[in-house]
Formats: structure tokens, sequence, C-alpha cells
């Protein structure tokens, strides 16, 4: 259990202000936010590298604000590693262990069990700076991981791997946290990482904690303009409800939107690009919203590809390259943007 | 089309060809003979003198003054340096890592003797130790420097240590903090850290701060003859034999005493550049 309150620090250019977080024992927390937001100096404040200007640091029970680094139980894991040059990958990854002058045996059946976990067994004897970054990247984790921590804190520890090692390493970072069950706290400014891997999530801007909550609750319905473009909703507007015969909607330029809302007056309306579907022709359904729109660009994004339409309001739609060659989609064309009233997120 | 812009670029050439030409050659050639006049002059000086001092070196080197300069030389610049690193060690990570106030004052005053003509600091030391209350109360104890063997590790010790912290000091600037918060969060204290992890990185630049502060050590004159005086037989390393002999126009002794030092700064020079040159890590090609 992590409790920071009220926790402030100023770090030259870099600062937080008045952060309180609360993380559940075994839970994988992940601060999702731009580079500078603050995210680092965070984890720095929590494993004791710094100390706050302001505030208490809470694990386990302990007030372990003015506690030294050596004291807390913690497992670090950097962007770049920082495995210890002067050691081979065995060394580095017992390093903890030694330190505590645990038998022999134990340490050799602690290896086993991480080394494979990591599958790192077949670089133990090799020197660090012949491992590739992925592969150092398993060293930092089996070193930090073996020392069986309470928490275990992975600063943007996927950042520097390329994507497909990324996907990969994800899925192992999921299957490694089921079984160890540490208390984690990722920090990352990937939103796909967040989402794949959080069982909640803090979004970060400028020092400041903006909004936690689980994936599905800030990605489907951030509560702010930042965390709504961050998290990738790209279609923002600013409208007004309004009422019509039919119900309530949101008047966005031209546009009467369908939402389910509570909200009155000036809101602002967000929707995803992926829950907006394209149709020629009319058709009955759930879907309470459908536009007039003509497609004004197409960019292919790899698997996807995003349609730029215009419907009174600019909207981009994500599409599957194949729906595009079957339904011959092109610039210029007259379509229908099609959308339920529950994919229109107000705030 | 093509044809016409092949004249073009030869045209071009020709205009500006010949004399851009014989103008780079000239450039270089007068850099290069700037370069032989320079290599000239310092190897004839140094061959010279080995050539001159190996001559009657085999004689002199048997003679009792020249057999105790190099001991003490040895075991002054050996000592001295050993006191150094005990020191400059504990300062140089100190200073790098710390945040200590007036840090910047600090290092300004530690590096001040390595622009001080050696005369200079001699001067300094030889005022603290003999006309100071300070020096009179270590002298009572037994502690004598002025005109004694001491002067002369004094000396030494004063002019390498702002050395050596140099070196350390840029030694652990190179190695990341990240390192040792890295192994603190694994259990280590702050001593441990640096002693498990932040000086065996470091081991090359101590190692090289050892072989310029020694090899400075041995040659130190100015300072040392300040504050120990130039006794024979009684402070006199390598560099004070040369002097003493030179003055009394004793040449060969002073040839011998040169050749020696010659033969020194060789080998420190073989040994730095070996240590140096260590610095390629095990890479994925290798």
């Amino acid at each position: 259990m992590i409790n920071l309150k009220n926790v402030s620090r100023q770090l030259g250019d870099f600062s937080i202000k008045n952060i309180s977080l609360s993380v559940d024992d075994n839970e994988y927390f992940v601060i999702l936010g731009p580079t500078g937001a603050g995210k680092t100096v965070v984890l720095e404040i929590l494993s004791g590298m710094y100390k706050p200007d302001k505030g208490e640091v809470w694990i386990n029970g302990r007030n372990v604000t003015f506690e030294c680094p050596e004291r807390r139980k913690i497992g670090f894991v950097y962007q770049d590693y920082m495995l210890f040059p002067n050691l081979d990958v065995r060394e580095n990854i017992v390093f903890g262990l030694k330190l505590k002058k645990i038998h022999p045996k134990t340490i050799d059946q602690k290896l086993e069990k991480f080394t494979s976990m990591l599958n790192i067994e077949g670089l133990l004897n090799r020197h660090i700076s012949t491992l590739s970054g992925g592969e150092q990247q398993r060293v930092a984790l089996a070193r930090a991981l073996i020392a069986e921590p309470e928490v275990l804190l992975l600063d943007e520890p996927l950042s520097a791997l390329d994507p497909r090692s990324k996907e990969l390493f994800q899925q192992e970072l999921k299957s490694i946290h089921k079984q160890v069950k540490t208390t984690t706290i990722h920090i990352t400014h990937d939103f796909n990482e967040a989402f794949v891997l959080a069982d909640r999530i803090g979004v970060m801007r400028c020092g400041e904690l903006l909004e936690v909550g689980t994936p599905h609750e800030v990605f489907q319905k951030p509560n702010s303009h930042f965390v709504a473009e961050f998290v990738g909703m790209e279609n923002i507007y600013d409208g007004e409800i309004v009422d019509d015969i039919k119900g309530s909607c949101v008047r966005v330029g031209k546009a009467c939107i369908r939402a389910v809302t509570g909200l009155r007056g000036r809101v602002r309306v967000a929707i995803r690009p992926e829950d907006i579907i394209i149709t020629r022709e009319r058709f009955a359904s759930s879907a309470r919203n459908m536009l007039d729109a003509r497609i004004v660009k197409v960019m292919p994004q790899g698997a996807f590809v995003k349609l730029i339409l215009d419907a009174g309001i600019t909207m981009a739609v994500l599409v599957t390259k194949q729906a595009v060659e079957e339904m011959d989609l092109g610039v210029g064309q007259s379509v229908l943007a099609v959308f339920k009233a529950s994919a229109v997120h107000i705030f | 089309m093509r044809h016409n812009k092949n004249l073009m670029i030869n045209k071009r050439r020709k205009v500006h060809g010949y004399s851009g030409i014989i103008g780079n050659n000239f450039f270089q050639a007068i850099l290069i003979f700037i370069v032989m006049i320079l290599f000239v002059f310092f190897l004839a000086a140094l061959a010279n003198v080995v050539w001159k001092g190996l001559a009657s070196l085999s004689e002199s080197i048997a003679s009792q003054e020249i057999q105790f300069a190099v001991r003490l030389s040895i075991l002054t610049s050996i000592t001295s340096m050993l006191i150094c690193l005990a020191f400059a060690l504990p300062a140089a990570y100190a200073l790098e890592r710390f945040n200590i106030p007036g840090r910047k004052f600090i290092n300004v005053i530690l590096n001040i003797p390595l622009s001080l003509p050696p005369l200079v600091s001699g001067v300094a030391l030889l005022l603290l130790f003999a006309a100071t209350p300070f020096g009179s109360a270590l002298a009572e104890h037994g502690l004598k420097f002025v005109f004694s063997v001491n002067g002369i590790i004094l000396a030494q010790f004063f002019i390498i240590t702002p050395y050596m912290i140099r070196v350390l000091k840029a030694s652990f600037a190179d190695i990341d903090p990240r390192l040792e918060f890295v192994a603190r969060t694994l259990g280590c204290s702050q001593w441990q850290a640096f002693y498990k992890i932040t000086l065996p990185i470091a081991k090359n630049g101590i190692i090289a701060g050892l072989v310029i502060s020694w090899s400075r050590a041995i040659g130190e004159f100015g300072c040392a003859l300040m504050v120990a005086g130039a006794t024979r037989m009684v402070t006199e390393t390598l560099p004070v034999a040369l002097y003493l002999n030179m003055s009394i126009g004793n040449l060969e002794m002073a040839m011998a005493s040169a050749t020696c030092l010659i033969v020194i700064s060789i080998i420190s020079l073989f040994i730095f550049e070996m240590v140096g040159g260590s610095r390629s890590r095990a890479s994925r090609i290798n």
C-alpha cells in the first residue's frame, strides 16, 4: 500500500505540486503523461533519491519520507537500465542478494527462478556491454525482482525498445506481474502501453495529477480536454446542450449530436475515431447519430486508415485498410458517419 | 546537354584549378615543415643528453651519490603519491558528488598550485612550517619538515595533490550517480555503493592519476628545494643531484642524474599510455 500525501518538490526545471496518490497492494499502477510532466520526480521521491519539499510518503504503513533508499525495500528499473559495468550479468542480478549475505544455495534457486521467468538463462556469464537493449532490460528487471521488493518502480521501461520488442515485453510484464504480484508503479508517455498494462492510471501534466481511474474510465470518459487529447480522443468540439423534440442533444456547429449526459449549457464533446462507422446508405440501427459527411482526406496508417471527414464539423474516423478497399472509399465521396450516443463523451 | 555541362565543369576547374592545387600543397608543406622542426628540435635535445648520459652512466651509476639519489627519489615519490591518494580520493568524491557549500571556492583554492610556480609553492610551505606557531608546534612534537626528507614528501604532496584531485574528479564525473542510486535501492549504504560500484569503475582513472602524480613527484625540484634544501646525501633526490653536480661543474654526474630521470619519465609515459589504452571495453564486435 503506497500513499503519497500532498507531495511537492522542485528539481531544477522539473517540479511536482501537491501530488496525492494511493496505490493498493499488488496493483499495477501506471503514471501517464507527456515528457516533463514530472513523472520521474514522483518515482525518485518514492524511492528515496530525493526528499519532498512538502508532503509525506508512506509505504505499507511506514512513514518513509526521510528514510534513505537502502531501507525502503524498493526495486527500481531505469529507462537506460543502469546495469553495473564492472560486473557480469550473473553478478549484476545477485548483487542485492549477496549484500544480504544470503546462502549461496538460496541464491542459486532464486537466480534460476527469475532468469527462467525472464528468459535470460543463457546470458549469465556475458558481459553487459555485449547485450542488446531488450536483454539488458530483462537483466535490469531480474536484478530488481530477485531482491523481492515491496514496491517495483519502472521508469519508462519500454521506451528504448523497438515496437516489436515493446509489444512482446508488454505481455511479459503483464504475466510477470501476475506471478510475482509486487505492487508496481510504471511511468510512461505511451497511452497504449498504459491501457494494456494498468489496473489503474494516473494522468500527469506540468507537475500535477489530473485524473486517476481505471483504463476504461480514463480512456472512454476523460474528465478534461488535456486528458482526452492525450489519450487519443481526436474529435473534440465545443458545443451547447439544447433540447429538441427527440430529447437533448449537443449542438456542435450545424450538427446535432445525440449523447447521454446530465450536463447542461456549454460543454465539450469528444468522440474516439475508432467508435465511428462509415456507411454509404442510411440504415436502421440502435445508433442514434448518423451524419452526412464528405471525405476530405485519406491517411494510411499501417493496418488502419484514418479518414478526415467534413460533416459540418471536421471528424477523424479510423477504419481498416480492407474496409477502404472493399467500399472503395476516396476523397470527395459522400458518406454517412454513424456512432452511438454512448460513444459521445461530454465533459 | 550533358556535353555542355562537362565543358562547363572543366572550364571551372581550369580557372581555379592550377593555383588551387598548388595552394593546397604549399599550405600542407609549410605545416609539415613546422612539425618537422619541432620534432627534430625535441629529438635532438633528448637524444643528445641520453647519448652523453649513457656514456658516463655506467661509472656514475655505481657512485654512492647517484644510488642514494635514486633510492631517495623513489622512496619520497611513492610515499607522497600514497598519502596524496589517501586524501585526494575521498576529497574528489565529496567535491564531485556532495553539495558542499562554497564548493566552487574550495575548488579554486585546491587548483591554485597547478598554476603557481613551484618555487612560490615552496616559499609558502616554508613560511607555514617555519615561521608560524603551527609549524613550531609540529617541530616540537618531532615532525620536522624544513630542511629534511619529510619536507621533500610534503613538497611533493602539495604539488601533486591538485593533479590527482582533478583526474579523480573527472573520473567520478564520468560515472552516472544513478548507478550508485540503484545499488542503494538494492541495499547498499552510501559507503558500500562507493566501494563496490564507483571505485571499481573508476579504476582506470585512479591508475592514470597515480602515474601522473608519481612522475610529477619524481621530477619535483623547485618546491622541494625551498622546503627541504639541497643537502648532499641528505635531501638529495635525482633533480637535486643534477642541480648540485651541475653547479660544481661535474657534468658526468649531472648527466647521469638526467638520464635516470629521462628513463623514469619514459617508463611512466609508457605505463600511462598502456593503462589509458585499455579503455576499450568488451563490445559485441570483439
